[in-house]
């Protein structure tokens, strides 16, 4: 047949199964990757069937194929190019009233379009039953039922894409409405030949449009496609070609145009499906508790805790394992270069820079694993758009998305899953604001250095001195938050508008990809900034003007701290140990309290003696109790590792966006403890 | 009445929209248009509802329910 690779685009309403069917071709062999200029996820698979290759794209979810929002966007400019043969329009067959608008625009863009109807297993539990015979003699194209769940029709499915794939329009189509009625020139071919007529008058622009076109532009295939739009006054298409239409479009008529194909849709539902009122009652029951005005608020709190403890407890005990693994792999690897006579210099760089850097990442792998594991969960069942719905009040108050209480509480644990979780975010202004004020969550790594601070300083007290990091962080946060929705004037407020779907039972082998695909993401992505990260971060400690030197006084790092101690006086930190003591907890918060010890020259800090011999140390230096408190503050607010700063790179797509957070955070931090040490002064 | 001050289990039908083009466009696509049907599935005191359009459940904010003009049915 063709020497070329029959590309099939998969598009369809969010939950419509959708990415399951999709999956269910393809396996978890996917190339993931950006839509070129958005974040917007673009999956690409393979396949073979009957000797030939197929491509699988799977589109973004979209309600509609306007240019509102990103994803519709990049579906519309996807399906227009020349690259995709065949569009599988996947619709949720248990409400197809719905999703069917969609298949209605595809089917006017002019391109070969085969209509999946999905979670048929759930329409016939149901009772529903859909008239398989006429629903293609309405829309012209091919239905075919399937159920992604249950791995049915997938065959079918395919061989129907394989032979569909010339045809643009459908062969016949009967409609009950009777074009007689139309005083429309051609009404009669218009309903042979288009599912979709409308009214004369719309029917008339149409045409006088198309013959515009026709004259300025011969070259464009789908003339009608392009006619519809433009009445729909669409912002692209109205700029890609600036003819004048303003005789024609004497008002708006996008309005009615949707009112008519939803006029049709109903026409398509009234003659195609039976038993259309049968209710999900499993669904009703299930938010009955889940979304109760009243317990749905500490129903969610206890799943969250549940998440939060499996993440951290489970996580953090796997986590311990890995660690044992990577001092084991350290010490090997020493040994072995040492044996081979490599340069000490050699060996620090790859012990103490590289294994320490990206190997201390992996040992996060347990915990993004069961973090990602339960979101999944969570995500695949229909519980994750609840969320939305039980926090929005709270939320809202400081303007955020209800959703964005899931990232936050997970800041607690650690930034950067918390940052990952964002994704669960739709609109991108909401990732951003999140993904700014989660790094003010006390993340677990910061707890040591509370730990040892608070016990140097603060005696039967240090609990309280602790505990009161967590919550002058969460406090940072809401303000931060709560700034920034004063400054945002144009939205009054977010407007919650999203999609319950059906509860379900999660499907093992969509956890399974969604899973992987997180965990992979990490491992890539993080891992190559973290290993080059480390080596700058080793090369600082351990690189002086004299070249390497294992005396960290001596070296580049020291004289950074030593020019920014100016910086840290006003805020009662103006000790160059300190600075870098800060600097290097870039890497790891946690290596505020390893640096310490090795800058004071202190053996075993944890134990009693280390711990009187290095505050006899500090308060012989002018560093008290306020200090240390300062010290804690400053370490909770100022910019988070270099693995949530990855992470933030990542998920923001922007240096300079992660650039200004650092700046932001810096700023917070400085400011806070400069109040808190100014004040504390005064008593 | 607006949508907001619908009952929980009630079913409207949606007279007017009062919102910002785009908003009232999402709606649109979703198939909320004039004269659509719209049942109350829950709703928390104050605050956003979960309606049913279509066969479908959403979740609206008060800030969009407010703003829709209904009638009972």
């Amino acid at each position: 047949m063709s020497t070329k690779d029959l590309t099939i685009g998969f598009v369809g309403n969010p939950n419509c199964g959708k990415t399951t069917l999709f999956n269910a071709y393809t396996g978890a062999n996917l190339k993931v990757a950006n839509w070129p200029g958005v974040t917007v996820e673009k999956k690409e698979g393979a396949m073979r069937f009957h000797d030939e290759n197929y491509r699988l794209v799977d589109l973004p979810g979209t309600y509609s194929l306007t240019s509102y929002t990103m994803e519709e966007t990049v579906t519309r400019q996807y399906i227009l190019s020349d690259d995709v043969d065949v569009i599988v329009d996947v619709a949720d067959a248990s409400a197809l009233e719905r999703n069917l608008y969609l298949t209605l625009q595809l089917i006017e863009l002019g391109k070969p379009v085969v209509l999946a109807l999905n979670m048929m297993d759930i329409v016939q539990e149901r009772g529903m039953e859909i008239d398989l015979h006429r629903l293609p003699e309405m829309l012209g194209i091919p239905c075919v039922p399937v159920s992604a769940r249950k791995k049915t029709g997938l065959e079918i499915l395919i061989h129907t894409v394989a032979h569909h794939k010339d045809k643009a329009l459908g062969e016949k189509i009967i409609h009950h409405h009777d074009p007689e009625d139309s005083r429309h020139e051609g009404a009669e071919e218009h309903h042979k030949m288009y599912a979709m007529v409308y009214s004369d008058e719309i029917e008339d622009k149409i045409d006088e449009i198309a013959d515009l076109f026709k004259k300025e532009y011969p070259n464009i295939k789908n003339l009608r496609w392009h006619a519809i739009k433009i009445l729909e006054n669409d912002q692209e298409l109205r700029e890609k070609y600036p003819l004048d239409f303003s005789g024609i479009l004497d008002k708006d008529y996008e309005k009615e145009m949707i009112n008519q194909k939803f006029g049709f849709v109903e026409e398509v539902i009234a003659e195609c499906v039976v038993n259309k009122n049968k209710k999900a009652q499993s669904t009703d029951k299930t938010d009955r508790i889940l979304t109760h005005p009243v317990l749905g608020l500490p129903v969610f709190l206890l799943i969250m805790a549940g998440v939060f403890f499996l993440t951290f407890t489970v996580g953090d005990w796997l986590k311990g394992y890995f660690e044992v693994a990577l001092e084991w792999i350290t010490g090997a690897v020493a040994g072995g270069l040492t044996n081979f006579g490599v340069h000490e210099m050699l060996i620090s760089l790859i012990t103490d820079g590289i294994i320490a850097g990206v190997g201390g990442i992996l040992t996060f792998l347990p915990n993004i694993f069961i973090l990602f594991l339960a979101l999944a969960f969570l995500e695949d069942s229909g519980y994750m758009a609840r969320v939305a719905y039980v926090m929005d009040g709270i939320m809202g108050k400081i303007g955020l998305s209800g959703r964005a209480f899931l990232p936050m509480l997970l800041g607690f644990g650690c930034t950067v899953p918390a940052v990952m979780a964002s994704r669960v975010l739709e609109n991108r202004a909401d990732r951003m604001k999140t993904i700014l004020i989660t790094p003010f969550m006390s993340c677990s790594a910061r707890l040591p250095v509370y730990v040892l601070f608070s016990s140097l300083f603060f005696g039967d007290k240090a609990m309280i001195a602790a505990f009161s990091m967590y919550v002058l962080g969460l406090c940072v946060a809401i303000l931060a938050a709560y700034v920034m929705k004063l400054l945002d004037k144009e939205k009054e407020s977010s407007m919650l508008l999203i999609e319950l779907p059906e509860y379900k039972t999660p499907n093992a082998h969509t956890i399974r990809v969604y899973v992987w695909e997180k965990v992979k993401d990490y491992l890539s992505k993080a891992g190559t900034t973290i290993f080059l990260a480390s080596i700058v971060m080793w090369v600082v400690m351990n690189v002086g003007p004299h070249g390497f030197t294992a005396d960290m006084d001596a070296s580049f790092g020291a004289i950074i701290g030593k020019i920014l101690v100016p910086f840290f006086t006003p805020i009662g930190l103006g000790y160059w140990q300190i600075v870098l003591a800060l600097i290097s907890g870039i890497a790891a918060k946690e290596v505020v309290v390893s640096s310490c010890t090795v800058l004071f020259g202190i053996g075993n800090v944890t134990t009693r003696a280390g711990m009187s011999s290095l505050s006899a140390l500090l308060e012989s230096m002018g560093f008290g109790a306020l200090n240390a408190y300062v010290l804690m503050v400053f370490c909770l607010l100022y910019v988070p590792c270099m693995a949530a700063v990855a992470t933030i790179r990542r998920e923001t797509g922007s240096w300079k966006w992660t650039g200004a957070m650092a700046v932001f955070q810096i700023a917070t931090a400085w400011v806070v403890s400069f109040v808190i040490f100014q004040i504390g002064g005064l008593f | 009445m607006t949508l907001y001050e619908g009952q929980k289990g009630g079913s409207f039908r949606v007279v007017r929209m009062d919102l910002p083009v785009q908003t009232e466009r999402r709606l649109e696509v979703l198939g909320m248009l004039e004269g659509t049907a719209v049942t109350v599935v829950n709703r928390k005191k104050k605050g956003a509802m979960v309606i049913n359009i279509r066969g479908t459940r959403f979740a609206v904010g008060q800030s969009i329910t407010e703003r829709i003009e209904v009638e009972k049915v």
